[in-house]
């Protein structure tokens, strides 16, 4: 995050200022992350592997992008990392049918595993320098991607359709849809949009470190749980994470009497507490985790 | 139906073929770190004390998750609880003297465990929360409260690392057996232990029946009488209590002081020991043993330079394919009745 640090400690930022943007960099890869998770579970397929697809992506946009030396490449190479990554969670979910928890944790620990080796075996090519976007267009992709999705649940036909598997895969087949499909595709769009998040990560830092995502997946899941598994709340949660993050961060060079752990942990535990809260009233998606 | 369907074949290979790939995308050749493994954990005294020493967490926390897993809920806290336990272990092993000092931090540990567990219960039993996102957010919650802990208040200030002092040395659980490089912890009786106590009150008690039944179905424990919703909190809590034991253990056995990032991320292996023990307790000890020895064998690899990363994809695969062969099993028992 060092461009982040970069930014607080220019003078002449205004505080508010200061919070506005470093909110945003926090916060995109939480939307992006969270609309992710958002496809695989409206479809029905629960995903834990959100943050193994987002640490693949960072590494894959990182160093395909240090060796090619092109940031479109790196980008590219991060998404298609990531919609792999996605294709093998549905094949393991769909075709063989192994439980949803369990894949999501193997697709995790392959990730971490991997990125790790390559990190380690690599050390030369993430000496380079890595090319990089300009952040902000990952920050319009990540609010563009909450209208958009918005726009197709509400309005299309094929968010509709998701919305029927997802909720009632036995219906929706007796209707004549195709859940193995309606889901791949769900999975081609969680893909992409972890794979966005990867390559944010990656060019917020400037290159990849081991575990660079943090816990940063299952934040994003704790977003879309939040929200209700709809575009915008998911999206306003992401936002308020975000700016917890950023918030600890600035406080962190001011000697708060509140430690910086308790700001790193708030999100899980306002997600603990709604859950703790909802009466009786679970949002899930009916078909989570059914065939 | 054959054994083994052609799918399962192709994962199995599949899998095989990806660990193949990363020894040669870690620049290792597979003979040569196969050979490494063979000399230098699998057949030296000093590799089999490391063997032990590894797989007394993971049998414990193995029968943590199995616990869980009957009553059909995922532990993914295990980690959380573990370290939970180790946190209020070291507090106890700390401020009492003498070796009475052993059994109080033993029983701190499982309480602190069982009560980090219990919000996963009451949230699933009685919110329907799902168990595994309200444990991922514990687990985190454990992580920085008590990175808080070791970096503040629990803080040795002879320390430059976030870490607590060291235990008294009659707080430590003595080894059973030392000969050379070799010896074995008391610590791995208490493992033994609760894979045959926890053998014992499955197959043997009502409470056991009890865990079981509403693992099987919800709907019929709930018909046959059973507050399916006491079950499943009291059930939580005794698989929290059992990964507390594990970081009180891992504490007073081997570690002798606490420190921030205390677990070495045993949430999957944990889930991973579960899944490959199959349907009885007693399969813990063999798949508790078999992480402990992959373990063991990557970091010997790892000071040859292949990379630890190598464990994870290792323990992943195995989980994958074993549990798409699983899953076959019981769809086939699945139709047939």
């Amino acid at each position: 995050m060092e461009p982040i640090l970069n930014l607080l400690a220019a003078p002449g930022n205004n505080f508010v200022v200061t919070l506005l943007l470093s909110t945003l960099a926090f916060s995109s890869p939480l939307i992006l992350g969270a609309l992710a998770g958002l496809f695989s579970e409206r479809s029905g397929i629960i995903n834990i592997g959100l943050e193994g697809k987002m640490l693949a992506a960072a590494c894959a946009t990182a160093f395909i992008g240090q060796a090619s030396g092109s940031p479109i490449v790196g980008l590219l190479a991060g998404i298609l990392t990531a919609t792999i990554f996605s294709i093998i969670h549905w094949i393991l979910t769909q075709v063989y049918q192994i439980d949803h928890i369990i894949s999501g944790m193997g697709i995790n620990a392959i990730a971490l595993g991997g990125t790790s080796l390559i990190a380690k075996t690599y050390l030369n090519i993430s000496e380079k320098e890595m090319p990089t976007f300009p952040v902000a267009i990952y920050y319009i992709a990540a609010w563009v991607a909450a209208a958009s999705i918005w726009y197709l649940l509400k309005s299309t036909r094929s968010g509709l359709r998701l919305f029927a598997v997802g909720n009632d895969p036995d219906k929706s087949r007796q209707m004549g849809l195709k859940p193995l499909v309606i889901r791949f595709q769900a999975l081609l769009a969680t893909g992409l949009l972890t794979g966005l998040a990867g390559a944010l990560i990656a060019t917020n830092a400037g290159k990849f470190s081991e575990d660079m995502t943090s816990g940063r997946g299952y934040i994003a899941l704790a977003a879309l749980i939040l929200g209700g598994w709809k575009p915008w709340p998911t999206l306003i949660a992401a936002v308020a994470f975000g700016f917890f993050g950023s918030l600890q961060l600035i406080l962190q060079g001011q000697n708060s009497n509140i430690p910086g752990q308790f700001w790193q942990a708030l999100p899980y535990l306002i997600t603990l507490i709604a859950m703790a809260g909802m009466v009786g009233k679970n949002r899930a998606p009916a078909g989570l985790g059914q065939p | 139906m054959k054994f083994l369907g052609w799918k399962q074949v192709i994962l199995a290979l599949a899998g095989f073929a990806l660990i193949i790939l990363a020894l040669i995308a870690a620049k290792a050749v597979p003979a040569e770190a196969l050979s490494q493994v063979i000399e230098k954990a699998i057949t030296k005294p000093s590799g089999w004390r490391n063997i032990l020493k590894e797989s007394t967490p993971l049998i414990l926390l193995g029968c943590s998750v199995f616990l869980a897993l009957k009553v059909g809920l995922f532990n993914i806290g295990a980690d959380g609880q573990f370290v939970i336990g180790a946190c209020a272990a070291v507090v106890v092993a700390l401020n009492v003297p003498g070796p009475v000092a052993i059994p109080l931090s033993i029983i701190a540990g499982i309480l602190g465990g069982a009560l980090w567990a219990l919000p996963v219960g009451l949230i699933k039993a009685y919110r329907g929360g799902h168990e595994v996102i309200t444990t991922i957010m514990l687990n985190n919650i454990a992580g920085f409260f008590t990175f808080y802990l070791v970096s503040g208040p629990l803080k040795d200030p002879t320390s430059q690392q976030p870490s607590t002092a060291s235990i008294a040395p009659s707080a430590e659980l003595p080894n059973l057996f030392q000969q050379d490089t070799f010896r074995i912890n008391s610590s791995l009786i208490f493992a033994i232990i609760c894979v045959l106590a926890l053998w014992w009150y499955l197959k043997r008690t009502v409470g056991g029946y009890e865990i079981s039944a509403t693992g099987q179905n919800v709907n019929v424990a709930r018909f046959a009488g059973i507050n399916v919703n006491k079950v499943i909190v009291r059930t939580m809590s005794a698989s929290g209590g059992i990964a507390g034991l594990a970081g009180a253990l891992q504490v007073l056995a081997f570690e002798h002081r606490f420190y921030g990032n205390f677990s070495p991320g045993y949430g999957f292996d944990a889930l991973g020991v579960a899944l490959l023990a199959g349907g009885n307790p007693l399969g813990i000890l063999a798949s508790g043993t078999l992480f402990g020895t992959i373990a063991e064998s990557t970091s010997v690899l790892s000071r040859t330079g292949v990379p630890k990363g190598l464990s994870y994809i290792l323990l992943g695969v195995l989980v994958i394919v074993f549990a798409a062969y699983r899953y076959r099993k019981e769809a086939q028992r699945g139709t047939d009745s």
